[in-house]
């Protein structure tokens, strides 16, 4: 595996009154088999110790690492240098999130809008404490696919909607309400969705569908958000048409 | 020590869930914002108006428009005479209705969104917006609904 | 310590930035172009209302060559928006009716060969066939 030069471009962002983001080249080893997260923590460890930037698990798992590497929205530990070099890689923190320093991000609205759509199970009645809920496996198949979502919040980076309305509930959230209105265990659909059939709900959504070209784990969050379009339009209905059922 | 005097020194710029002395977390269970009452049925009929178009609309724009003057069919469709021997059928006048509402209330939102993510924002430009929009494809789908009664009904 | 964040700003021209924003656009732009075919037939049924003269003249003037052209990019537009239409309502599937969830490209099949259907009844019974 010969060594070649590559040279990542990373933004660099102080966080002082009237700071501005720049850029710092660094050039530095390249093996084939390096990741841009080798190649940033490469940086950290020989050559400025000041760059900020998440990680953890390195494995596409935490969610921690995502960043716009050469503008798009990846997770720096599954993106292979060879991928992505033509000699500069370009790293910037994630699109639509303000910046804190360096490529760390403030996610802390990310964080609001996944809790507002109740994450958790939700029955009327729990009844004895001690029962066991069965599920079968085509009642877990049925949110399986939502339940991948590892929080990495490249969908919101790629959305062109939170661009403009941060206020935008977003893709990850979406599909995390969808999860849990499918689980067969799961009794709050109607509350779920009638926190998505608000302004800043679904209907911001314009199926742009580049969430689900980014997301790492094929969540498909833009499937996710259309499928509540057609549950919260027939909830509303219901709601219109048969009062009495509310 | 008293909580306070830290809290003075790192409240930061906004509220954040995350825990820190002197500052209260936010709850799951937080109240929801007020839920839209038009907006869904809006997106139902721009749902429909979208099947309607995708399905209906390639083939008769042809017709009308292209296969005449291209030659690419053995009549002209669009022809004046062809085109009133048809309208006699209760089931055109029907089609051409559906056509026009559909494809009103289909494009109309669409538009609405595309202004609003190029900067028209606001619930005063959005409110306007929204009426003008919608009545675009309301009185242009009433109106159709008269043109295709008109000589048949009344 | 105060935060001293970087906001977020979008940049205008962001469609610009890959070829799914760019075809997410047209797609749009498609969208609204249907409205205005919508209208052009409302016109036209007002220009039959009115009489053969009025009906021939708007006919002709949407088929002389500068306007028929822009009528064909249109109409393009138009095709791109059913295309695309097709892709993505095989996305949403609020009614299990499988066991996973149908591949959007086996739903965007059915939907061709449904539009072959549908545009073969539109040519028999609105136009009468030929």
């Amino acid at each position: 595996m010969a060594e070649q030069d590559v040279v990542f471009r990373v933004t660099r962002y102080r966080p002082v009154p009237g700071g501005r983001p720049t850029f710092q080249d660094y050039g530095l080893p390249f093996r084939n088999d390096m990741v841009v997260l080798d190649g940033l923590n490469y940086i950290k460890d020989h050559l400025d110790p000041t760059l900020t930037f998440r990680w953890s698990c390195r494995m596409g798992i935490c969610g921690s690492c995502g960043a716009n590497i050469n503008g798009q929205p990846s997770l720096t530990c599954e993106t292979f240098i060879r991928d992505v070099s033509r000699g500069v890689v370009t790293v910037e923190p994630l699109s639509n999130f303000p910046i804190l320093k360096d490529l760390v991000v403030d996610f802390d609205d990310f964080l609001n809008k996944l809790a507002s759509v109740k994450p958790y199970i939700v029955r009327k009645d729990w009844g004895d404490w001690t029962k066991e809920y069965t599920q079968y496996p085509e009642d877990l198949e049925a949110y399986r696919q939502q339940s991948l979502c590892i929080n990495c919040m490249l969908c919101y980076a790629a959305c062109p909607v939170v661009g403009t309305s941060p206020e935008f509930i977003g893709p990850a959230a979406s599909a995390l309400a969808l999860r849990y209105i499918r689980d067969s265990r799961d009794e709050g659909a109607d509350a779920r969705l009638a926190r998505l059939n608000t302004k800043n709900g679904v209907w911001e959504c314009t199926f742009v569908g580049e969430c689900s070209v980014v997301c790492p784990k094929d969540v498909d969050p833009a499937a996710a958000i259309q499928t509540l379009k057609v549950l919260a339009t027939m909830r509303h209905l219901r709601r219109l048409l048969m009062p009495a059922s509310r | 020590m008293d909580g306070s005097d830290i809290a003075e020194e790192v409240r930061p710029a906004r509220e954040s869930i995350a825990w820190s002395p002197g500052r209260e977390t936010v709850h799951a269970d937080s109240e929801s914002p007020p839920e839209v009452l038009l907006e869904p049925l809006f997106w139902g009929l721009f749902s429909v108006g979208g099947f309607i178009t995708a399905f209906l609309f390639p083939v008769t724009l042809f017709l009308l428009f292209f296969a005449g003057p291209f030659g690419l069919w053995p009549t002209d469709p669009g022809a004046y005479d062809a085109f009133v021997a048809r309208w006699q059928e209760p089931l055109v006048r029907l089609f051409f209705f559906v056509l026009i509402g559909g494809s009103l209330f289909h494009g109309t939102h669409r538009l609405k969104f595309m202004l609003v993510d190029a900067g028209l924002k606001g619930r005063g430009v959005e409110a306007f917006l929204d009426l003008g929009l919608n009545g675009i494809a309301i009185f242009g789908s009433l109106g159709a609904l008269y043109y295709a009664l008109r000589g048949w009904l009344f | 310590m105060a935060r001293h964040e970087y906001p977020w700003k979008r940049r205008p021209g962001w469609w610009l930035r890959n070829p799914r924003y760019l075809a997410f656009q047209l797609r749009e732009a498609g969208g609204v172009v249907c409205a205005l075919y919508g209208l052009l037939l409302l016109n036209l049924l007002m220009q039959l209302r009115e009489g053969e003269s009025a009906y021939v003249a708007f006919l002709t003037m949407l088929r002389t060559p500068p306007v028929l052209y822009l009528n064909g990019v249109l109409f393009g537009l138009v095709l791109w928006h059913a295309i695309s239409w097709f892709m993505l309502i095989g996305k949403a599937q609020p009614v299990q009716l499988t066991r996973k969830p149908l591949p959007w490209k086996a739903v965007f099949g059915i939907n061709v060969v449904l539009w072959l259907g549908v545009s073969g009844a539109v040519v028999y019974l609105t136009f009468g066939w030929i």
